[in-house]
Order: C-alpha cells, then sequence, then structure tokens
C-alpha cells in the first residue's frame, strides 16, 4: 500500500469522533507497506474506526462513480443536442 | 464590496496565498477542532455538498470540477489514474528481421510507448512464467516492412519521399492478427495503435522490418507505458477578493498582473474602476503581490474543497478509473 490509500484512508478516520489521533508513515519508499497508527478515547477498540473508515471511503468512492457517471452522460447528451 | 469572511471560517475553507508563504494549507476541520462546528463524517452532508461539473470533454482530454471534496481523496484519484488503471501495451517485441539504423532494444522501446487501442477491461491478465500468451490476455500485432526504391522517380530529385518507397515507418503499419477467436469477438472493434501517424523508424532501400508484438495488461505502476493519462492534475479554484476599490490607472495596471480575462476595467461615471470578472481563468502568480500600493487592495485565497481536475486521455477509461477503487 502506499499514499494513495493511506491518505485517505487517514482522511476518513480522522473525521470521526472517538479518534484521538491518527497518522500513517511509509516504511522505506522502496517497499509498499505503511504503518497506519489509530488511536481512540474511551476505550473503543481501535479496529472500530479502522473498519469504519474503509467503509466509509467506499461509501465515498461508490458516491463519486455514481455522480461522476451521471454528469458526463448528461453531458454527453448535451453536446448531442448542441450538436443536432 | 467584496464582503470579508469571519476569521474562521476563513481558515477552514480558504488556502490564503501571501507574499513569502502559503497560509492554511492543511485541512483542520477534524471533529473537536473547532467548539461550534460539528465536523464528524456524515454520508449525508457529503453527498448534499457534493458536486461534479464537467467543464469540457472529447476523445483526447477531460476537464471537470468537483466541489466538497477534501484533497486527500482528489488526490487518490489523481494517484489511481495515473498508476492504476490498467490499459494494454506493447510487452514482447519478437524481431524476426531488423536490418534499420535503429538498434532492436530501441525499437523495442519504442512499439512499448505506442499507445493501443483495446478495451483493458475485456483482457485478462496474463500468468507469471506462462511465455507463449493465450487469446483471452494477449493481443499479436505485426510490423512487416521493407523500403524499396522508387522506379518511377525523376533523375534529379533529392527528395526522400519521392525516391525511396517505404522509407517512414508509422504505427499505422502495425496489424492486428488475431489469435484464437479474437476474430469473432472483436469482429466490429478496429484493434490498432490509436494515432497512426506515431514515426517508429526510417529506413533505406534494403533495409527491413520483420517484427511480432505481443500486447499484455498492466499498470502504470509496472510501467509508465501502462498509464492511460498523458497526465493527470488538479488546481484549486483561485478566488480574489479586492479590499478596497481600484481605480484610474491603478486599475489597468492590476489588469496587468492577473492572466488575461480576469480582472476588468470599467467605466462608472467617468471613473475606470477594476473588477474581478473570473477568477478561475488565473494562474495565481501572486505577480500583484510585488507591487506595494496594489498588495495591500487584493486578497488571493484557493477554495479549498473546489478541484478543477485535467486529464488528458488517451482512450475512454473514465468509469473504468473510480470503479478501481
Amino acid at each position: 500500500e502506499d499514499h494513495t490509500l493511506g491518505n485517505s484512508l487517514r482522511y476518513m478516520v480522522m473525521k470521526s469522533l472517538d479518534v484521538d489521533f491518527c497518522g500513517y508513515s511509509i516504511t522505506h519508499p522502496s517497499e509498499s507497506k505503511i504503518n497506519f497508527r489509530i488511536q481512540t478515547r474511551g476505550g473503543v477498540p481501535a479496529v472500530e474506526p479502522l473498519r469504519r473508515g474503509l467503509n466509509e471511503l467506499t461509501d465515498v468512492c461508490q458516491h463519486v462513480l455514481n455522480t461522476f457517471q451521471s454528469r458526463v452522460s448528461e453531458f454527453r447528451s448535451q453536446q448531442e443536442d448542441v450538436m443536432d | 464590496m467584496a464582503a470579508t469572511m469571519r476569521n474562521v471560517d476563513e481558515i477552514r475553507d480558504r488556502v490564503i496565498l501571501g507574499e513569502f508563504d502559503v497560509k492554511n494549507v492543511h485541512t483542520t476541520d477534524y471533529p473537536g477542532n473547532y467548539p461550534g462546528y460539528d465536523d464528524t463524517w456524515s454520508l449525508q452532508k457529503f453527498q448534499k455538498n457534493f458536486r461534479i461539473d464537467v467543464v469540457q470533454m472529447d476523445d483526447t482530454s477531460l476537464e471537470f470540477d468537483m466541489v466538497g471534496i477534501d484533497a486527500a481523496i482528489a488526490n487518490a484519484f489523481r494517484r489511481i489514474l495515473l498508476a492504476e488503471v490498467p490499459t494494454m501495451a506493447v510487452e514482447k517485441v519478437l524481431i524476426y528481421n531488423n536490418t534499420s539504423i535503429i538498434q532492436d532494444e530501441i525499437l523495442a522501446h519504442r512499439l512499448g510507448l505506442i499507445p493501443i487501442k483495446a478495451d483493458p477491461r475485456l483482457f485478462e491478465y496474463r500468468n507469471a512464467g506462462d511465455e507463449e500468451g493465450t487469446e483471452i490476455d494477449t493481443i499479436q500485432l505485426q510490423l512487416k516492412i521493407k523500403c524499396t526504391r522508387n522506379l518511377r522517380a525523376t533523375k534529379d530529385s533529392a527528395d526522400p519521399r519521392e525516391l525511396y518507397l517505404n522509407h517512414m515507418v508509422y504505427s499505422k503499419d502495425m496489424k492486428w492478427v488475431p489469435i484464437g477467436n479474437q476474430a469473432d469477438v472483436f469482429a466490429d472493434i478496429d484493434i490498432g495503435p490509436v494515432h497512426g501517424d506515431i514515426l517508429l523508424a526510417q529506413l533505406r532501400p534494403g533495409q527491413e522490418l520483420d517484427i511480432v508484438m505481443h500486447c499484455v495488461k498492466g499498470i502504470g505502476q509496472d510501467h509508465a507505458k501502462f498509464s492511460p493519462v498523458a497526465t493527470a492534475s488538479y488546481r484549486l479554484l483561485p478566488e480574489i477578493t479586492l479590499m478596497e476599490t481600484v481605480e484610474g490607472e491603478k486599475a489597468e495596471r492590476l489588469k496587468r498582473c492577473f492572466s488575461p480575462g480576469v480582472i476588468e476595467v470599467e467605466n462608472h461615471g467617468g471613473k475606470v474602476v477594476a473588477k474581478v470578472v473570473n477568477s478561475r481563468l488565473d494562474t495565481c502568480s501572486r505577480e500583484v503581490l510585488r507591487h506595494d500600493d496594489l498588495k495591500n487592495a487584493v486578497k488571493l485565497a484557493r477554495v479549498r474543497d473546489h478541484f478543477i481536475c485535467m486529464y488528458p486521455v488517451n482512450l475512454e477509461i473514465t468509469v473504468c478509473c473510480l470503479a478501481n477503487l
């Protein structure tokens, strides 16, 4: 894994309420591994915000994909109208 | 007059371009940072605020705006477009005869970089160690060309276009050779290079090329030839606010400090006044901050969650990219 997943997942985990600290670092640029650290408050197990963050990230991407697809087809049909 | 934003809102929403530095670069709207603001992630809030506006789209490039998303995710999309969207490209080059002046490896390198028009979703990745390649993961192309002297050329001409036949090898000379059932599956799709006018080599009479190429599916992380975009970039929407009225000769100078079309000078009752017309066109060179008398009149900022994305692409992969995340 690298910054592509690391940074976006870090952002999603930070947005949840029970997280005190969240960060990631790349162990070595030649290896594609990241160190991901989550510190929660209130006794919440740290795996939970991680799982939630991953799910929320997939939701975001799904929504972006849907919006994008609909806007692109709208744009295309608009262009065809203009050409006709 | 431009309205000034409350300080807190400004830190949250705008990246300020100062004379010597750029302020408020990082996103700070996490829960707990600002009392009175509920920053917890909410899919409904995101879906309400998020929108995409396609500005321009044609066969070779795509430009659109994404509003209401954070830099972390917009950047993830950019990285994925560059490195993880698969395409087909020439991987194995079997050179049966190359008597041209271009060395084998140079020619093979050039062939690998040619964009191939084939939908990667219809193919599989080749298994590691599989030398031959099957019809489900390989496209075979052939380049067989020989340069000869043109017997009908006039005696004194020195123009190579007249003297020789086939002396320039273009990518349109690469022919698709269907293997297995590809002839039926891809009967109506034209598989071959996207552009036919890429010059591969130059030949002289007697030199020939006899090459068979195998194209496989790959991603940009493996080799840049598999990257579907020429370059993927985004920028934040610039915002220029005038803190005070600028008129007369200063207005003309202010107009020249920005890219053309950003600031217009209008006539209001005899006085010439500057007005911001289209801040989107600005390239944010901060030229105005170099002039002492103008730098206090203007505030340069960028809207933090408005991304103008520009992707020159070779194929219609727009749907593939997001599906891949």
